[in-house]
């Protein structure tokens, strides 16, 4: 064989090389979005009861839906449950910062919210939260995305995302999707 | 061969059979979905259908194909005997029983929890003890394969295992590890839930226990078509494999790097921390090493074999290779589906990118392009390779292989290039009817059909290759030549290799280093405090 | 160079040392850099910052955790324990003393004394007793009749007469056959709509469906109870199904199919 192993050792060593800079450049990649753009995974491990979720606390039906807090954070809180999401409708404003808060009382659920990067499992046991700018305006389409038995496919809600302007909360802070 | 043909024959056929049945109940599936009416829909046929299609496609057939092609390669490559052939049978038995009473149970409609379990939905008990069964008898096999290589060396000292026996153990090595998350889920978690024992469980414990097995189980099927490319392929393109230590590092990171990265299916979980999700990532990207480094060594071990065949320029060898043989031909289709696919996993890896992705329809396309496509085309070509000494007939004809081949890589793409899009466009998973009436849906109505059509190009292939194999019990001609010469020899041929290269004992000591850092914490951290349990829901019967 | 010892320590020193490294890298950036940077950016300070991305306590480390003052106010004052629907699989004689008093209306059997008026407990899941007799006393379930009757159970006593009245077997179906329900109500029972969001009935009320624990048995219900069940959660006046599971899917059925839903199940014979 004209190929001598000393040739066939560099060659593998030099594609070897190039296949770690390959891999190196997406782990760039991943700091440089979570050094500069913050850029996380929604990880919380916040833990929560889901037997007594609906009892009392943060997630109690009247609770529920998009709150603006004394120093203006905007949080929404939605619980997702075989198989709806309550409330089925809520509203945010763009462009501003915004959470929103998600716990079930049952199984595995999980959502996304359609055109954006709001993205995450929601787990009985744990609330699960994520944090996003919208920039867009419009009724966003936001179904279960993790089988949850039975009525998985029919479960899903609308993200109202409003011109900041629209974006009225009441005397409690409480913002709600009116009928359209 | 002694005992092989006989084992390799009956786990095949049974592996292969599963299959057919799975496509069947796929593209019912996909009709389903569709905007086309399709017949006998509800809720719970459809998650019942998909349960059994994700079991039977992930855990029986390849388990049936790896055991049986396991059984080949041991005594093929090693050219002895295989030791304890009464254990091979037994477990077969107990893997058959195990998947025959988890069908059962899956069409009687009371296990609708789909392959990954989804606790706290618990199914009929019957249906988890039908799997460990199928599990226990891969651990059989594991041990069986373990045994082989240990009493070759004892026979050979000082000599290298044979690259496709060191592979084929590594993926068993691999495979006790792996099988370690799932175990534990089901035998302290589900299973006591399934038999009443449990009420409630703690979710976010089982889904991590479950992550540890849900990647490294890709590279439990996926190695018996990386130890065609190294050891048979070269040989069939008529030319020698490149490098046999790369070869055998190539397995051995696998072996090392599949299993501490499961965090990556849990990337949009709350209950893993960020730093844990990003120390498995920057392990994740290393797995994707072995991959790169086998295009290369491959696709050099392909261009001696063209440019031995006369081919010139920098590509002209590409056209010299003999594409009329079916392992060859199998190999390019794969390759070009692992572009397409491998493509797929970077953009999974990612968090940004993974947070656009996640739970829509790029995944299911994803694994089904990465693992229906690069990894099956490669089992059909190993089946059609060693069906001539498994049944002692030639093949009766090439052209049917080849025909069945290209139907696969072509319904594939076309089922699973659609697919990506639509998972771009948000149609999430796991549905069993869309709402067409909605606009935004009705615009994906037209891409599944596409995909749809994809899938009965599949199904198409895949009775073609059910056909093609019953065609070698017809066929006439009788098949002489030695099983072993469809093993390719190296450029250079080592004489002796490092322990660390012919034997398993340090990456073990490094598997578990690794499982510990990686997955040490993660674990524990639901001992740690209170956790929050969730109650069962029953989904086999009401209480 | 043969010597396969020799050959040896390089590649276990090669080895362990790649892994440390890519360890020591993700260690550096993960658990430290990236969480203190982002903390900085944010205004959480360091320490916290990396407790956030270990998970060691909630949050981001690049935004401030949301502060809540919810007053609860809940739908139902259920909350479903390991324990608790463990004591109601256990039928007792304690039950069967106490259920008397409901048989005037219940019937002795659990079948009702007369279906156009009275739901029947016959078979029902106790489950799904329970929880309403429990709804009914704290008011989450306003009834002029049973809130009188059920205020001076004690919890015991709620779980004992539930457990009873669920052993007994299901009403079988009438002699004279009631008509079918149709084939777009089949549908509704099977797939639901997911044009109105609806899950097929069975999801929830189905013998497999792994739904709500409180979920109740509709099969050979009256009739009646069943439409008027519906009506009550469609208008709001009922709302003691937690997080509006009932209400979310009542609210888009139209007359004509509420009463064929309830003619259905009051008809089937299965689950």
């Amino acid at each position: 064989m004209p190929i001598s192993e000393e040739i066939i050792v560099r060659s593998e060593l030099r594609w070897a090389a190039i296949s770690v800079g390959v891999v190196s450049v997406i782990m760039i990649a991943l700091i440089y979005a979570g050094l500069v753009h913050h850029i996380n995974p929604p990880s919380n491990i916040e833990r929560i009861d889901p037997k007594t979720l609906h009892l009392g606390g943060e997630f109690t039906e009247a609770n529920l839906g998009t709150r603006v807090s004394g120093d203006g954070q905007v949080t929404s809180r939605i619980v997702a449950t075989q198989f709806t999401f309550q409330p089925r409708c809520i509203v945010l404003p763009a462009n501003r910062r915004v959470t929103l808060r998600f716990a079930t009382p049952d199984v595995i659920h999980g959502i996304l919210v359609s055109g954006t990067n709001v993205n995450t499992m929601i787990v009985p046991g744990y609330v699960s939260q994520v944090h996003t700018v919208f920039t867009r305006t419009g009724d966003l389409l936001m179904p279960c995305h993790e089988y949850c038995g039975l009525g998985h496919s029919e479960m899903s809600a609308t993200v109202r995302v409003v011109p900041p302007d629209e974006f009225k909360p009441d005397a409690e802070g409480r913002v709600a999707c009116d009928a359209r | 061969m002694t005992h092989a043909r006989q084992l390799t024959f009956a786990h095949l056929w049974l592996a292969f059979l599963a299959f057919a049945v799975a496509l069947v109940l796929g593209v019912w599936q996909m009709w389903a979905r569709s905007p086309l009416p399709a017949p006998f829909v509800t809720a719970s046929t459809y998650f019942s259908a998909v349960t059994a299609h994700g079991t039977a496609m992930a855990y029986v057939m390849p388990v049936f194909m790896i055991m049986g092609f396991g059984y080949y390669v041991a005594e093929t490559a090693l050219d002895r005997p295989l030791p304890a052939p009464r254990w091979a049978w037994s477990a077969f038995a107990l893997g058959l029983a195990g998947a025959l009473m988890a069908t059962v149970t899956i069409f009687s409609g009371r296990a609708a929890v789909l392959f990954t379990f989804y606790p706290p939905l618990t199914a009929s008990v019957f249906f988890y003890l039908g799997l460990v069964m199928v599990v226990a008898a891969s651990w059989i096999w594991c041990v069986l394969m373990m045994v082989a290589m240990a009493q070759w060396k004892r026979a050979n000292p000082g000599r290298p295992v044979p690259l496709a026996m060191f592979a084929t153990v590594a993926n068993a090595v691999m495979w006790l590890w792996t099988t370690i998350g799932v175990a534990a889920e089901l035998l302290f978690q589900v299973i006591p839930a399934a038999l009443g024992l449990k009420a409630q469980l703690d979710v976010g414990l089982s889904r991590t226990l479950f992550s540890w097995t849900l990647h490294a189980i890709v590279y439990f099927w996926l190695i018996p078509s990386y130890i065609a490319f190294y050891t048979m392929v070269p040989q069939a393109a008529g030319g020698r494999l490149y490098s046999d230590t790369m070869g055998r590092l190539t397995f051995i990171l696998f072996l090392i790097y599949s299993l501490p990265v499961g965090l990556h299916h849990l990337l949009m979980d709350p209950q893993q921390s960020n730093a844990f999700k990003f120390l498995q990532v920057a392990l994740t990207a290393l797995v994707s090493v072995p991959t790169l480094l086998t295009v290369f060594t491959i696709g050099a071990s392909l261009e001696i074999a063209g440019r031995l065949r006369g081919g010139r320029g920098l590509l002209g060898w590409i056209g010299a290779l003999p594409w009329d043989r079916p392992l060859v031909l199998a190999t390019g289709l794969a390759f070009l589906m692992l572009g397409f696919g491998g493509f797929g996993g970077l953009v999974n890896m990612s968090y940004g990118m993974n947070a656009m992705v996640h739970n829509t329809s790029w995944v299911t396309a994803h694994f089904h392009l990465i693992f229906g496509g690069t990894v099956v085309i490669m089992y059909f070509a190993i089946a059609y390779a060693i069906w001539p000494a498994v049944t002692g007939r030639a093949a009766p004809s090439l052209a049917a292989q080849r025909l069945q081949l290209w139907l696969w890589f072509a319904g594939m793409l076309v089922m699973t290039l659609p697919w990506h899009y639509l998972g771009l466009l948000g149609q999430w998973r796991r549905v069993a009817t869309f709402n067409y009436a909605d606009p935004i849906i009705a615009g994906w109505g037209p891409w599944v059909v596409v995909s749809l059509i994809g899938g009965v190009i599949l199904l198409g292939s895949g009775l073609l290759f059910v056909l093609n194999l019953l065609q070698f019990n017809v066929s006439r001609e009788p098949h002489a030549a030695a099983p072993g010469e469809l093993y390719a020899s190296a450029v250079h041929p080592p004489a002796r290799v490092p322990a660390a290269l012919n034997g398993f004992r340090l990456w073990n000591a490094l598997v578990l280093v690794l499982m510990i850092l990686a997955y040490g914490y993660p674990i524990a951290q639901f001992f740690v405090g209170d956790s929050p349990q969730a109650l069962v829901h029953r989904v086999d019967e009401r209480r | 160079m043969n010597d396969p010892d020799r050959l040896e320590q390089p590649w276990r020193l090669w080895a362990s040392v790649a892994i440390l490294s890519v360890f020591a890298f993700s260690v550096l950036f993960g658990f430290v850099l990236m969480p203190v940077m982002q903390g900085r950016a944010a205004g959480i300070d360091a320490f916290e910052a990396i407790c956030r991305a270990l998970g060691i306590t909630p949050g981001s480390p690049a935004a401030r955790q949301p502060t809540t003052n919810a007053k609860a106010q809940p739908a139902t004052r259920v909350a479903w324990s390991a324990d608790l629907l463990n004591s109601l699989t256990k039928a007792t004689a304690a039950g069967e003393s106490l259920a008397g008093s409901c048989a005037g209306c219940h019937g002795r059997d659990g079948r009702a004394v007369e279906v156009k008026l009275y739901p029947d407990l016959a078979g029902q899941s106790a489950a799904a007793i329970y929880k309403q007799l429990h709804d009914f006393k704290t008011g989450s379930r306003p009834s002029a009749l049973m809130t009188p009757m059920v205020q001076a159970l004690t919890e015991e006593q709620m779980v004992a007469v539930s457990a009873h009245f669920a052993a007994f077997p299901v009403r079988p179906i009438p002699a004279a056959q009631l008509p079918a329900a149709g084939a777009a109500i089949e549908g509704l029972v099977a797939r639901g709509d997911s044009g109105r969001g609806m899950p097929a009935c069975n999801a929830c009320h189905g013998d497999q469906s792994g739904g709500p624990t409180e979920a109740p048995r509709l099969s050979r219900q009256s009739r009646e109870y069943l439409a008027a069940q519906l009506r009550a959660f469609k208008t709001g006046e009922r709302r003691n199904d937690i997080y509006s599971r009932m209400r979310s899917v009542a609210a888009p059925l139209t007359e004509s199919e509420i009463d064929g839903l309830a003619l259905f199940y009051a008809s089937t014979r299965t689950y």
